[in-house]
């Protein structure tokens, strides 16, 4: 077949189209996809060859990651990071249901290429579906009373159904669908899982489905993995400066993550550059790149007003600093008095500010990690971790929890793109939120 | 003098298109490089579009259950033939076109118009929510966009008393019309920009729906959707350059060389901006449309007007 | 009429190239899909009915603003080949109609009805 073979060829130097899917632990081992050498992420299983899972797939994302998995057109290849400390545990029997997983080490591009190298040419095996051939609401006929019309219409058991209609605000009643945006759809933060209620690109109703890295009895424990040096300054001593080095680089993988659901995603992977390797002596392409952000009017626009909090109820962190709120555990501290620390607050409370916010606090955490010199931070007391303050004791509500309790009211109304940005806005981490959440309920 | 031998105006159209969707391609390409501090190769840009392409015609075209199927082929059918129509109405050099006719402005128009049909057909055959209310959302900015686009068009045409775009190019003669009506071009590059769906413009395919229309489309229907808008893209470029920026004429080189530098001097502004702005909030551009720049187009329909009385 | 035909030919080409792109079958692997790989993408989530629906099109007033627009524009393509030669006063015309149509957008505007979230 020299057609294919030729295509072939050529398709070998495409960047390969992967789509990620973290799971647990696998948050700070994925902030180096976009960066890797002829690796492309996309929006859209469709549009990949790889499916790469990035960490422990726990028990609540087996059957999602499944269907992405199916949701891959052929020739595909699922691709599994193991990330340390991941272990074996509940959903780890990924390998099982997936026989042709490919286990790696992180960062590993080099693989993937040759992976897809394999299979465009044929010498690999695309893999089969991982989800036995069940269609979920099969026509069964007319029933009994006559009732279930031809094809598309009738109640579920004859066929799937036609949404059904609701109220609206604007006095219309127009048809809703409800649906279930899944634990790895991209803008989202990963495993965040929402089930919306939308008629037309409002959303009339949102709520926050199943946490999916709450660990049931058994299974390894929750940890957080990109704030792991704050959790880690509540019982160890740590150099200041180390501590808001991570603090500036956190804030700058957000910062690239915003970019790329706004749009800019080449200007996102150059922030992901900057953050890699961040260091003190970085700050003056920090403040050039802070000013830039600052600065741009078309992102001005799109988040100007979007997700407006006040500060009311908030925990403490950037998201309540944001609007007004001046708290900020760094006050109080011993290891950061004699440097002339004064918390960031903005006004507004919406998107912009949040922007604005956390860009500002970069500036100042390099400022303050070249100031601090060799300072040492002794353990104990709340830590300012980056979205927000963890309070000294375990088992204590960390601030993506309390975010994501408020999520469905502020959520509610909102047009769809609003919504989205208001969520990435807020930088949840699931992870974070399962921290104090303990077993489920009904187990 | 219009070509009636379908070979050569097909050939001509054809590579135009091609040649345009895989400049874009390449653009893009190297000014995201650039943007994103990777290195950047010229060579492997040059390669990049036809490698893409080979990738997406080597993978399964997917689908989802109970789709229009007759309506998700036709969409990017359609945007490539509207853009074909569009680049017909262009002169490449005196007297060498393939369809100059009378009304031309209005061809382009109603090309550009019908683009819209194509895009929202993308969304809705899919049956699936992300699609769907891409489609939706593009509706809204096509609506917006319409206006400044067929206005600013009209503009053009006031100084040449004729709909012709040959006509529009010979008016340009002495001055090209991005001088004498500095509205003009700014004003259909947003538009243009719309109606490509592209950069800031970006609502039917953005990354907030998962790539909205595009999300349920895979291998070489994929690779059809991906050229349709490159095509759409550089039909907005060549009309451009021969309605604002005075087409074959130009010292030196034969006019259609001139055409063509000027068609990738748009493309290469239009990629440009794709990665310097954010994508605009659906409800702010409406807004924005109908109250700025309705009213500045037809500030430049009479001032236009006014001068060439 | 030859130019029309001509423009008619590379839109039916155009259009068939494009088609013929589409349905090519170059990629290995088996034929048909199963259900779970058709399912609509939603980041791992799903939905229980189809998407085709009344949708709630919020922005119908702004299309009927646009409706009336699209009016005026289908008289302004003859306006601009006759202007030159009828001179003043059908500039004056226009904008007297242009006038009329723009306190329509002012109208909707202030109503709030281009907006609607």
């Amino acid at each position: 077949m020299g057609l294919t073979s030729g295509l072939a060829r050529l398709a070998r130097r495409a960047p390969v189209p992967v789509f990620p899917v973290v799971g647990a632990g696998g948050r700070r081992a994925a902030t180096v996809l976009p960066t890797l050498d002829g690796i492309e992420v996309v929006t859209t299983p469709r549009a990949a060859v790889v499916l790469l899972v990035v960490g422990r797939v726990t028990r609540a994302l087996l059957a999602p990651v499944l269907a992405l998995h199916d949701q891959l057109p052929g020739p595909r290849a699922a691709v599994q990071w193991r990330v340390d400390g991941g272990g074996d545990g509940d959903g780890d029997d990924l390998a099982g249901v997936l026989p042709g997983l490919v286990a790696a080490p992180p960062g590993d591009g080099e693989q993937l290429r040759r992976l897809m190298g394999e299979l465009v040419s044929g010498a690999r095996t695309s893999s089969p579906p991982a989800l036995p051939p069940v269609e979920p609401a099969a026509w069964r006929g007319v029933g009994p009373y006559g009732q279930g019309g031809t094809g598309m219409t009738g109640g579920v058991p004859y066929g799937r159904p036609m949404p059904g209609w609701a109220d609206d605000r604007d006095g219309l009643k127009l048809d809703q669908l409800k649906l279930r945006l899944g634990p790895a759809f991209p803008p989202f933060p990963p495993g965040l899982v929402l089930d919306l209620e939308v008629q037309g690109d409002v959303l009339q109703t949102a709520a926050v489905g199943d946490n999916p890295f709450v660990s049931w009895p058994g299974d390894p424990p929750v940890t957080v993995t990109d704030s792991v040096e704050f959790a880690a300054a509540r019982t160890e001593a740590v150099a200041v400066a180390d501590l808001e080095l991570a603090r500036a680089r956190h804030h700058l993988v957000w910062l690239a993550g915003a970019l790329r659901h706004h749009g800019l995603a080449a200007r996102g992977e150059r922030v992901l550059r900057l953050a890699s390797g961040l260091t003190i002596g970085d700050a003056a392409a920090v403040q050039a790149l802070a000013r830039s952000v600052v600065r741009s009017r078309s992102l001005a626009w799109a988040t100007d007003g979007v997700g407006v909090m006040s500060g009311d109820g908030l925990p403490a962190g950037p998201v309540a600093r944001a609007a007004g709120d001046v708290r900020d555990a760094r006050v109080a501290d011993d290891a950061y008095r004699d440097l002339g620390f004064e918390p960031v607050t903005d006004a507004g409370g919406d998107a912009r500010a949040r922007l604005r916010q956390r860009v500002t606090e970069v500036v100042q955490a390099l400022e303050l990690a070249e100031r601090c010199g060799d300072r040492r931070r002794e353990p104990g007391g709340a830590v300012e971790g980056p979205r927000g303050t963890l309070a000294a004791g375990e088992g204590e509500s960390t601030p993506s929890a309390a975010l994501l309790e408020r999520l469905p009211d502020l959520l509610a109304g909102q047009e769809w793109g609003d919504a989205v940005t208001t969520v990435v806005s807020l930088d949840l981490d699931l992870e974070e939120a399962a921290l104090g959440a303990g077993a489920p309920v009904g187990t | 003098m219009s070509w009636s031998a379908p070979l050569p105006a097909l050939a001509l159209v054809g590579a135009v298109l091609t040649a345009g969707a895989g400049a874009l391609a390449m653009l893009d390409h190297l000014v995201g490089a650039r943007t994103a501090g990777r290195p950047v190769r010229l060579l492997a840009a040059l390669g990049q579009p036809v490698a893409r392409s080979a990738l997406l015609l080597l993978t399964r075209r997917a689908t989802t259950p109970r789709t229009d199927a007759a309506a998700w082929a036709l969409a990017p059918a359609v945007l490539v033939g509207m853009a074909a129509a569009a680049v017909a109405a262009v002169p490449w050099d005196r007297g060498v076109a393939v369809a100059d006719v009378d009304d031309g402005i209005v061809l382009v128009g109603a090309a550009f118009a019908v683009v819209m049909v194509g895009v929202y057909l993308h969304g809705w055959a899919a049956n699936s929510p992300l699609p769907l209310h891409g489609g939706y959302r593009f509706v809204a900015l096509a609506l917006s966009y319409e206006m400044p686009l067929a206005l600013v068009l009209i503009a053009a045409a006031l100084p040449a008393e004729s709909l012709s775009i040959g006509a529009i190019v010979e008016s340009q003669a002495g001055t090209w019309n991005v001088v004498r009506q500095p509205l003009g071009l700014p004003l259909y590059l947003v538009a243009g920009a719309g109606l490509a769906f592209w950069g800031p413009l970006n609502v039917p395919d953005a990354g907030d729906l998962g790539g909205g229309t595009a999300a349920e489309v895979s291998g070489p229907a994929r690779l059809a959707w991906a050229g349709a808008q490159g095509a759409v893209l550089t039909a907005v470029a060549v009309v451009g350059a021969g309605v604002f920026l005075g087409g074959w004429h130009g010292p030196l080189l034969p006019g259609a060389a001139w055409t063509a530098l000027k068609a990738l001097a748009l493309l290469a502004l239009l990629a440009g901006a794709r990665h310097r702005l954010a994508r605009v909030r659906l409800e702010r551009f409406v807004v924005l449309a109908w109250t700025v720049l309705i009213p500045l187009a037809l500030v430049d329909v009479f001032v236009s007007g006014a001068l060439a009385l | 009429m030859a130019a029309f035909g001509a423009a008619l030919t590379v839109v039916v080409a155009g259009a068939v190239a494009v088609l013929v792109t589409r349905w090519l079958r170059l990629a290995l692997g088996p034929g048909a899909l199963t259900p779970p790989e058709q399912a609509p993408f939603l980041g791992g989530g799903s939905v229980e009915t189809h998407a085709w629906s009344r949708y709630h099109v919020r922005y119908y007033a702004m299309a009927l603003l646009f409706l009336a627009f699209d009016m005026e524009m289908v008289f302004m393509y003859p306006w601009a080949v006759v202007f030159v030669e009828e001179g003043v006063i059908a500039l004056m015309e226009m904008l007297m109609f242009i006038t009329i149509l723009v306190l329509g957008i002012l109208y909707a505007w202030r109503e709030r009805a281009l907006g609607w979230a």
